[in-house]
């Protein structure tokens, strides 16, 4: 088990240099410079050629991989090309807000998913299950910029109970600080409570359709127990899966929540650097997103092998 | 003990070994049947929807933007929804939408079950280096924002409609890919792969016989859900001002689009928004149709 | 110039009685909304109690406040906001270098210009020299004098190979800055040019201390110092105690961005922010129908334009350029796309906001079906491509509404739409027809040197005409006001026939603010006033 999480981890490093690769080649195909993007309309070519030299944009290409990397391996993120501030102090008090915010999300719609997907694998086609999907089906089929927007028109514009925005201030009270971040994670907990619900239900009655379980119900093993004890055990790989990928959205994903209640966040950063060609930054942000989802799924396969022995001892 | 005994004994190992659940037979409930009114009438649509639209999508004709519906401008038509925020009609503009928005997501999506459902099951199957090395670039691209990735096809390919499938079956392959293998890796340590194996069927049979119709009813979930994914991931290019290219007329840029009427009472973005949610929630209604009638008969006879 | 009038009911349509009530409830800090409820109560709709609310803390607040804070929400910011005026290519900068650093020379309303930095500006008899004599006494925020070095340092990095400066040709005809003494500043024309201050007022050519290069916590001598600056997320300025002149009105401003058009109304709506820049056109009737808050539409020469490149396909061919102008329903667009919130174009960049340099005598080109099937024979074109991104709000819808009538003449006209970011480096210029954007320049002379000078950069239908050229320079020596207006009417004309720039419409800035806030301009070079609000707006609400 140990040997295969130090795999897993050296296999994790060698993820992240692939997606450092990814990320320098699509960056680069990208139609103009960081200089013309910053210099905009009224750009020169003299005014671009002393932008690029000023920020050693006029080295080739590799050999602004070549530093960024040996910049990484000292634990020095660069600066951005575009603004100049570095981007150690970018990145800073985003991070803890995207934490923030995917941490808290993930506490209430993680446990909340699998419970309702629990119930509705219980009673397939009763009116629990009937609600549970029509609810969830519903609520990920429209945009989310549609659910985000109609709150805020309902909460803040028209109630007045809640801040349009959550831009984290730090002049901003505690409850001021629940206030703002009260949309966004409730928006956030109906996008991936929605999916977790439907594929925890899924795996469940996938597993219960197999012989050992239907020998169970021959048995006459209870109806709670054979859910509980059997099925769910063996539908854990399935859900930990689903649950990752929606703990990693929660972290690189959320850019149209950040948007529309301007909210300092990663996903968004990472945008506003793609869309500057700011390589640097878009890297640093590649790197943590990617490095959240390594460990992501890491546990996630660490729980499925636990909680199937067949898959520990594979032949 | 002789070798007669031992023989029976073999045999009698052979038969009570458990084979494939057995196929059941499909049937619908009521609300399965209404899904699959929905999408028939969806589908219908995506082939006529432009004949019998009443203005081309493009046709800026309208007297005022956001009308309300039950609208008429003089000389040019009614407008059953109202009009959109640059004076267009908004039913004509769904009804060409079907087109757009429903091609766009079964193409993705099935080009994503396509490549993704493959790869997966390959990787559980083969395990070793297969396995690690198609993990890794899997995850390579997974763990990336498909924004950003859709944000950097679009700018480095153009936003025709091509580079958008292209765009959004890649990045949702690599979520398929993840959901397979952990499928096929559960299943192929199951009791009755492992008879088919000691029965010394080849691998094709046990993938095709075995692994792939046990996968099926969860990715049969996992394709609804994908579905409207992609769908919303084309939306959502919209909110970052890309995605389809206008006029053409796609219900989630028209959600997007029609967004700021909402704030005074239009509901040129409520009916895209229902369009989505009505196609979306019919194929998943059948899908769960689809489901309890192979699983879930089992789980009812329980309660 | 169309500038937006107030609602109608205003305090005055009350009995005495009753604007006595709410003009001493207001007073007393009454919430406007209570004070709503009483006229809402008597019957008054939510429109009219808010507009008269209105107008009655205008009447209570005659003079600035001071104190409070003012929340102020741009439409982009990202980690490329910068604090280098010359590098300034945003409201969201160009507000933040009007809160933080001072000019030269600053525009009025009117976009003349009055003394900042200088307390007097003068040029010799042909506009061949101009001295700027410096105020003394003025600190930056570290507590140094403003001397004539620190003037010198923020004019030079405008020249030179290493200027990275977005504003370096509009100076490029100062010859050489001189340090006349300790607090003189002398700049040395290549040429006459009587409209040197008021290209220095613009954003870029803020003065900024000697030797600054980081420009993460500058130096500025402005209205108020920086207490926080995160590019991307925000910025906070407290009032700089030791401004050099009676200080700003508010305590703090808070600038940063809300890039979502739609949230960024809502929160001006829901009260989170007290000013927001670039409404879109179609929120105008929400806003007008809440209380509390107001559109703030400024008209302006800034315009959309549709580039057809000269040099190539389709747009050598005259008569489908023509054809183009031809199809244009300029007054649809104003009506319709922008709501009225701007001006008919006349394919042509100077329009009345530029006052008498503007040619009215040119009649403007009607939307003409026939005429432009005829042009459109005759050029033999039957299928052209428009590279589009929203470089300015409508822009999409424009050329939208192009296609319409370009299909009703028998043109196919496909539509590619770009992504915005790297429009400028890749497509603009480098395509045969695209869309632009100008906002407007100070002077009528700057606009079209800029954008249809023969040897213009920035020339992006690369029309080149001799005449136009010679007379760019000719215009600038003329002080004899009806050959000066004649030679801007045959430019314009010239533009407007021969160049293949369709410009349809010119949009008003249009932003949006909560009515406790005044003390905003109409000065109409850029969003709220020209950005120069952060150092005049006040809160009457305190």
């Amino acid at each position: 088990m140990q040997r295969m999480v130090f795999q897993r981890i050296i296999i994790g490093i060698v993820t992240l240099w692939v997606v450092s690769i990814l990320v320098f080649v699509g960056t680069s195909i990208l139609p103009g410079d960081v200089a013309e993007i910053v210099l905009g309309q009224t750009a020169t070519p003299e005014s671009l050629a002393a932008y690029r030299a000023e920020r050693g944009l006029d080295q080739p290409m590799y050999m602004q991989y070549a530093s960024w990397l040996g910049g990484m391996f000292t634990g020095d993120l660069g600066t951005s090309k575009a603004g100049g501030a570095s981007i150690a102090s970018l990145i800073g008090g985003r991070f803890g807000n995207t934490m923030l915010l995917a941490g808290v999300v993930a506490l209430i719609s993680v446990p909340m998913s699998i419970v309702l997907g629990l119930l509705a694998a219980m009673y397939p086609g009763t009116w629990i299950d009937r609600i549970l999907t029509f609810g969830t089906l519903s609520l990920i089929s429209v945009p989310e910029f549609f659910i985000a927007t109609f709150m805020v028109l309902i909460f803040a514009v028209n109630l007045n109970w809640l801040p349009a925005i959550a831009h984290m201030s730090p002049e901003d009270s505690f409850w001021q600080t629940i206030g703002g971040m009260a949309m966004p994670l409730i928006t956030l907990i109906i996008v991936v409570a929605a999916q977790m619900i439907r594929m925890t239900r899924a795996g469940i009655l996938n597993v219960m359709n197999s012989p050992y379980i239907e020998m169970a119900i021959l048995k006459g093993v209870r109806r709670k127990r054979i859910i509980l004890r059997h099925a769910f055990y063996n539908a854990i790989g399935p859900i930990v899966n689903v649950v990752a990928l929606n703990l990693a959205y929660l972290v690189s994903g959320v850019v149209i929540v950040e948007t529309i209640f301007a909210y300092p966040g990663l996903a968004k950063l990472m945008i506003d650097g793609v869309q500057t060609r700011d390589l640097p930054l878009v890297q640093a942000c590649a790197m943590i997103f990617c490095g959240t989802y390594v460990i992501l799924i890491i546990m996630a396969d660490v729980a499925a092998i636990l909680s199937n022995p067949r898959l520990r001892n594979p032949k | 003990m002789t070798d007669a005994t031992a023989n029976t004994e073999e045999t009698t190992i052979y038969d009570e070994l458990p084979d494939a659940p057995p196929k059941k037979k499909l049937t619908l409930t009521w609300v399965g049947k209404l899904g699959v009114t929905v999408v028939v009438f969806w589908l219908v649509m995506v082939f006529v929807g432009p004949y019998i639209a009443p203005f081309h999508e493009a046709d800026i004709i309208a007297y005022d933007s956001y009308m309300p519906i039950l609208s008429t401008t003089e000389g040019e038509g009614f407008h059953l929804l109202g009009t959109d925020y640059i004076e267009r009609d908004l039913f004509s503009r769904i009804l060409w939408g079907a087109r757009t928005t429903i091609g766009i997501a079964f193409t993705a999506t099935l080009l994503a079950y396509l490549v993704g459902v493959s790869l997966g099951i390959a990787a559980a199957v083969a395990g070793g280096w297969v396995d690690v090395s198609l993990s890794r670039v899997n995850d390579a691209i997974i763990s990336l924002p498909s924004i950003m990735l859709g944000l950097l096809a679009v700018n480095a390919f153009g936003s025709s409609i091509p580079t958008l499938i292209m765009t959004a079956g890649a990045i949702y392959a690599a979520s398929v890919f993840r959901i397979a293998r952990a499928l096929g890796q559960d299943i192929m340590v199951m009791d009755f792969v492992e008879a088919a194996r000691v029965r010394g069927e080849s691998m094709r049979w046990i993938i095709f016989r075995e692994v792939l119709p046990n996968a099926a009813m969860p990715l049969a979930t996992d394709f609804g859900l994908r579905l409207v994914f992609v769908v919303l991931f084309i939306s959502s290019l919209s909110f970052l001002g890309l995605g389809i290219q206008p006029p053409m007329a796609d219900w989630g840029s028209m959600v997007r689009q029609n967004l700021d009427g909402l704030g005074y009472g239009s509901y040129a973005a409520v009916w895209p928004a229902l369009a989505i949610a009505t196609f979306t929630i019919s194929i998943n209604l059948i899908v769960d149709d689809i489901s309890a009638s192979s699983g879930g008969s089992l789980a009812k006879k329980m309660i | 110039m169309t500038e937006y009038k107030e609602k109608t009911p205003t305090i005055n349509n009350l009995s005495a009685a009753d604007q006595s009530m709410v003009k001493s409830g207001l007073s007393r800090g009454v919430s406007r909304r209570a004070v709503m409820g009483w006229l809402m109560a008597g019957g008054a709709t939510v429109a009219a109690a808010g507009s008269i609310v209105s107008s009655a803390s205008k009447a209570v607040a005659a003079t600035p406040q001071k104190g409070g804070t003012i929340k102020f929400a741009s439409d982009v910011h990202g980690p490329s906001d910068t604090l280098d005026p010359g590098l300034n290519t945003s409201t969201i900068d160009y507000s933040r270098g009007r809160a933080h650093y001072n000019g030269l020379v600053q525009f009025n309303d009117d976009t003349s210009v009055r003394p900042e930095l200088a307390e007097e500006f003068s040029a010799n008899g042909d506009n061949t020299e101009w001295t700027f004599k410096l105020r003394k006494g003025v600190r930056f925020h570290d507590g140094s004098g403003l001397t004539a070095d620190d003037v010198m340092y923020s004019m030079g990095r405008h020249y030179g190979d290493k200027s990275t400066s977005t504003a370096k040709t509009l100076v490029a005809d100062v010859a050489e800055w001189v340090k006349v003494d300790e607090f003189t500043v002398k700049a040395v024309m290549s040429g006459p040019n009587g409209d040197l201050p008021k290209i220095l007022a613009t954003s870029q050519f803020k003065i900024i201390k000697d030797g600054t290069t980081d420009f993460q916590n500058p130096m500025g001598t402005g209205p108020f110092k920086l207490a926080d600056y995160q590019p991307g997320v925000r910025s906070l300025h407290t009032r700089n105690e030791d401004y050099w002149r009676d200080g700003p009105n508010a305590d703090t401003l808070e600038i940063f961005a809300i890039t979502d058009k739609v949230a960024r109304t809502s929160a001006l709506l829901s009260g989170d922010i007290d000013l927001m820049q670039a409404l879109d056109p179609k929120a105008i009737p929400q806003i007008e129908s809440a209380p509390g808050v107001g559109i703030w539409s400024v008209a302006s020469g800034a315009y959309i334009g549709i580039a057809i490149m000269g040099n190539t396909e389709p747009g050598n061919n005259p008569d489908f350029v023509l054809a183009m102008k031809y199809i244009q329903r300029r007054e649809k667009i104003v009506r319709s796309i922008l709501k009225g919130q701007g001006t008919v174009g006349n394919d042509n960049p100077i329009n009345v906001a530029y006052g008498e340099d503007f040619c009215s005598d040119l009649p403007i080109r009607a939307h003409d079906l026939d005429k432009a099937k005829f042009h459109l024979k005759k050029s033999g074109i039957t299928e052209a491509t428009i590279q589009v991104a929203e470089v300015a709000p409508g822009t999409t819808d424009v050329v939208l509404l192009m296609q319409r009538e370009a299909q009703k003449i028998g043109l196919k006209l496909n539509i590619n739409k770009v992504p915005n970011d790297g429009y400028w480096g890749a497509v603009w210029m480098k395509t045969p027809m695209n869309v632009t954007t100008w906002n407007m320049r100070p002077t009528a002379n700057v606009m079209m040197n800029l954008a249809f000078a023969p040897d213009a950069p920035w020339n992006d239908s690369l029309w080149s005409n001799e005449r136009m050229g010679q007379l760019l320079v000719e215009s600038r020596a003329v002080t004899d006001p009806a050959l000066r207006h004649e030679m801007y009417c045959e430019m314009q004309t010239l533009i407007s026939n021969e160049s293949g720039m369709i410009i349809p419409a010119h949009r008003n800035y249009l932003d949006a603010k909560s009515d406790s806030i005044e003390g905003i301009g109409r000065m109409p070079l850029g969003s709220l006033g020209g950005y120069e609000w952060p150092e005049f707006a006040y809160r009457t609400d305190l």
